[in-house]
């Protein structure tokens, strides 16, 4: 007996010791202490092959081009399986998503049919990783989780009337009592699961309200529902998910989603629960990298970062150093420029000199309650790009040599692309026009929507114009917007997957636009109306995406081609924007040149500015000028203005003649006159991944303004 | 609405259930739906409102819309589990047979073209090119932004690069021959089609795989649809023959 009772107290003691051990590890890295660290496995770092076996496409495989082909797609998309998708009203799947993409009919949540006019070329279903599947487990009153307290106000979620506008004030809440993190509700210290969290690296076991089965299990289906839509030549899908993560005190938005190379991916999304660090996010990457998993993350919503997606230090406010810099750039070569939630090109503050930059701008921080403004700095890509030469001068590396695409981010499994037929995309809250604020409100309405406004902690719930009242729920700055295109010699995972890794991608506002952009030092010699003139480009230029080197002798040339959407507007100009650091002072700079306009017309030698080509928008039925515009452009171009000595990027930008405005859409169709304080009207356009000038080394080293540089860590 | 206050074999579909559904339609597609677009509409609330009943009567309940379809879901699951795993042969030639335009191989083309950019000209261009190709005479054409020969594509494929007034050409097109100039929503085109390989339906065994997993798809959606049809009956469904829309 008491041998017995001696072995039991020893049990208790020596799991006592090994959690003052383990706290002791938690709570200080120096290897002397850390006991227990070699102990640990990284549950994250299990790679699990998720394909499927396959019925085998007759469809005879196209031939690869060798001058590459462009794929339009998006790279972020929600289902059922995200924490927020589910709170808005969706229970569509991820085989619903690849199934739209393909070209089939899927429901909104209220009921009516999204169906896209052409099908798209390839699509990833990006849930969110945190928490994926668990809300749905909570809704569903089956499950065991389900029925612990934190769970409750999911199963209230589902009253009569909740999949229905009315429930938007209920829903909002619960979004961000997730978000806040309310939830989340650990185990007490001694606990069990502790041990097992603490061992495996998997913080996720120690917390109450999470359930690992469960979690794994989505994340399998959305493996295998994008391995089994997987159609090589065809259709490409990718397996990837969202890490969903902000800052600690501001709240800003630092989203990215990982997209993976193959059918391979880890057994779990590493998400914020793992860090809200992104710089731990690109360790988890690099360390799949040496498994032989490749992935990239995608950073999107910089626009609604406050700053911080671009800063000039890292997350935890140290300077950049070429560490820093290398490991972002092998880990998040291509950024997503424009969205529903907005575009981030740039900033009217920014870039006061850009007559375009005034476009489909968010300007607060995403999910902030209540709705805070989002500084413009640091939050937009040709900054960042600016930023990026700042740093190199200062030997700390570029870490936003980045390319470019677009996506949607919806949360409803379809891509809401175009303008005249728009259902935004969170489901319940803004698949309306009244909720979205471009009709005014049914008087019944606006009771519930002051109720709505209340749980978002926002003062102002409507706002009052001439023809009524009208929802201020901050939807009006979202659009219908954007595509991901990659030029890939075919439709495959390795084809378009190594196109992002080579930026070679450009970004469009929904719009299939396509567009050539190359550089080099003898393009001139190329004939424009050849046949080959694209191979004669690759072989003696770079394309989008990459670096010219200075050869010392020459100034750089620049071909720019686009092609119309058939089914959209007709093109209206094509510019360059060029980005650069000027050697007399050290100040970044930047500027707009019109290369090429429609009609025939020529770019003015002084203003650079193509002159106007008389396109209108009659505002009372959407129509447009037939007979204005081009159905494609393309130009040799030479910078007027080129200094050798400075490092420059410069990007294409494409502009459609102007087109109704989605918000013009609702109003028209609802029988009322466009909202006046909303841009009527809206020019959709196609960006380039940049071609950086890379000047030769110089001897007289110009440290540049702007940015806050801290000069500690710098080698 | 609890299930207490009324029989369970009937059915009352509320006026404002449907009007809050055409209100979300029509607030969307910009119109009111019609006499067909509205009875999908109510037999969608009908039939999912049976498959619900049918839950509850499983002991599941919870009245919500999320759960009525989360249970609607359910039940056919159950419903389709009893289908056999392995169908026989006789049966999968029977669905091929019947289904064939789904394994068809579609028609292919191989053709290059000479194109003239709307920008320019492009009619007057390239109807004074038919004439130079047909005299043997070097002609000035513009790049294609997608190239200049075009290796085994459908008509599908044609529809969406070039639209569909110009893949409209390609029916009973002959080969070998300068054809144009043809329209498209970027200039006008003179093709040349060297190549067309028919359409044709594969032998069933090289897709076998697929009709089995198609085989499976469609007993399952009929054995719901079977078993909705089957206990429709037993229910009565009152819906107001005087709302307005």
């Amino acid at each position: 007996m008491k041998y017995i009772r001696n072995i039991l107290l020893s049990l208790v003691g020596l799991y006592i010791l090994s959690l003052v051990f383990i706290s002791i590890d938690i709570n200080d890295s120096r290897p002397f202490v850390s006991l227990f660290k070699k102990l640990q496995t990284d549950s994250a770092l299990e790679v699990v092959d998720f394909s499927v076996e396959k019925k085998d496409s007759l469809k005879p495989r196209p031939k690869p081009n060798k001058d590459r082909n462009p794929y339009y797609g998006d790279l972020h998309v929600h289902t059922k399986y995200s924490f927020d998708a589910y709170v808005f009203g969706v229970t569509a799947s991820p085989d619903d998503a690849y199934r739209y993409a393909k070209g089939e009919g899927v429901r909104h949540p209220l009921g009516y049919e999204m169906k896209l006019r052409e099908p798209l070329d390839f699509y990833a279903v990006t849930d969110h990783g945190f928490y994926m599947g668990m809300i749905q487990a909570y809704a569903d009153t089956s499950t065991d989780i389900s029925q612990n307290d934190f769970a409750e106000p999911f199963h209230n979620l589902n009253n009569l009337d909740n999949l229905t506008v009315e429930s938007a004030a209920v829903r909002t809440s619960i979004f961000s009592s997730v978000l806040g993190a309310t939830i989340i509700q650990p185990y007490p210290d001694w606990h069990p699961k502790i041990l097992k969290a603490y061992f495996t690296r998997n913080t996720q076991l120690a917390l109450r309200s999470f359930d690992y089965d469960i979690h794994k299990s989505a994340w399998s289906d959305v493996a295998r529902s994008a391995n089994e839509h997987n159609d090589p030549g065809h259709f490409t899908t990718f397996i990837g998910y969202e890490f969903t993560t902000s800052t600690d005190i501001e709240g800003a938005n630092l989203h990215r989603n990982v997209i993976f190379n193959s059918s391979k991916a880890s057994i779990r999304p590493w998400t914020r629960i793992d860090s809200i660090n992104p710089e731990d996010l690109w360790t988890w990457q690099d360390k799949l990298r040496e498994k032989g998993v490749d992935t990239i993350s995608i950073p999107h919503n910089s626009n609604g970062s406050n700053g911080q997606m671009f800063e000039m230090e890292t997350f935890k406010a140290n300077a950049i150093d070429i560490n820093y810099s290398k490991k972002r750039m092998r880990n998040e070569p291509i950024v997503e420029i424009t969205q529903v939630k907005g575009t981030s090109d740039t900033h009217p503050l920014l870039s006061p000199d850009d007559d375009w930059a005034d476009f489909e701008i968010m300007d607060t921080r995403v999910g902030s309650i209540p709705p805070t403004f989002s500084k413009p700095s640091g939050s937009y890509v040709r900054e960042a790009y600016l930023n990026g030469l700042t740093l190199e001068f200062t030997r700390q590396g570029n870490p936003y040599k980045f390319g470019l695409i677009g996506s949607t981010d919806t949360h409803v499994v379809a891509a809401s692309l175009d303008e005249s037929n728009y259902w935004s995309k969170v489901g319940l809250l803004d698949g309306d026009p009244q909720n979205r604020g471009s009709v005014p409100l049914e008087p019944e309405n606006v009771e519930r929507l002051t109720e709505y406004m209340r749980a978002f902690n926002q003062p102002t719930s409507t706002l009052n114009f001439e023809q009524g009242e009208y929802a201020n729920t901050g939807f009006t700055q979202w659009g219908a917007s954007g595509l991901a295109v990659a030029w890939a010699e075919e439709n495959t995972r390795e084809s378009i997957f190594n196109a992002f890794k080579r930026k070679e991608t450009f970004a469009t506002t929904g719009t299939r636009i396509a567009l050539r952009f190359f550089g080099g030092f003898n393009l001139s010699s190329i004939d424009l109306n050849s046949e080959s003139l694209i191979s004669e480009a690759y072989e003696k230029g770079v394309t989008m995406g990459s670096d010219l080197l200075s050869d010392g002798v020459n100034s750089p040339e620049f071909i720019v081609w686009a092609k119309k959407d058939k089914n959209s507007a007709p093109l209206q100009r094509i510019q360059i924007v060029k980005g650069w650091i000027d050697m007399t002072s050290g100040r970044p700079m930047e500027k707009v040149f019109d290369v090429v306009c429609s009609d025939g017309l020529e770019p003015d030698p002084e203003t650079f500015r193509c002159p106007d080509n008389g396109a209108r928008v009659n505002i009372n039925d959407c129509s447009i000028s037939t007979d204005v515009g081009s159905s494609e452009l393309k130009t040799l171009w030479k910078d007027p203005e080129f200094i050798r000595a400075d490092k420059s990027f410069y990007y294409a930008r494409v502009l459609e003649n102007p087109s109704c405005r989605w918000s013009t859409w609702d109003a028209i169709k609802a029988g009322y006159k466009p909202r006046e304080d909303l841009h009527e009207t809206i020019q959709e356009r196609a960006w380039s991944s940049p071609i950086w000038y890379v000047p030769e080394e110089s001897d007289v080293e110009v440290i540049p303004l702007g940015g806050t540089i801290q000069m500690r860590n710098i080698d | 609405m609890g299930l207490n206050s009324y029989d369970e074999k009937e059915i009352y579909i509320s006026d404002q259930e449907i009007i809050s559904l055409v209100t979300a339609w029509k607030s969307q597609v910009g119109r009111n739906p019609n006499d067909d677009e509205i009875a999908r509409i109510i037999n969608n609330l009908v039939e999912e409102e049976i498959l619900y009943r049918e839950a509850l009567k499983l002991g599941l309940d919870r009245e919500d819309r999320i759960i009525k379809r989360r249970l609607a879901q359910k039940i056919s699951f159950l419903k389709q589990e009893s289908i056999p795993d392995s169908p026989s042969n006789e049966d999968l030639i029977e669905y091929f047979n019947k289904n064939n335009n789904k394994y068809f191989i579609d028609s292919k083309y191989t053709f290059s073209h000479y194109f003239f950019s709307n920008e320019n000209n492009s009619f007057e261009r390239s109807s004074k090119a038919y004439i130079d190709l047909l005299n043997n005479t070097s002609i000035n054409s513009d790049p294609f932004f997608l190239g200049k020969n075009f290796v085994d594509v459908s008509e599908r494929e044609i529809k969406s690069e070039f639209g569909e007034d110009f893949s409209s050409n390609f029916i009973d097109v002959e080969l070998n021959k300068w054809i144009g100039p043809l329209e498209s929503p970027f200039g006008h085109h003179i093709i040349y089609v060297r190549n067309y390989s028919q359409g044709y339906l594969p032998n069933i065994t090289s897709v076998l795989k697929q009709v089995e997993v198609d085989f499976l798809q469609t007993q399952r959606d009929e054995a719901i649809k079977n078993y909705l049809n089957q206990i429709r009956s037993e229910y009565k469904i009152y819906i107001n023959p005087d709302l307005q829309i």
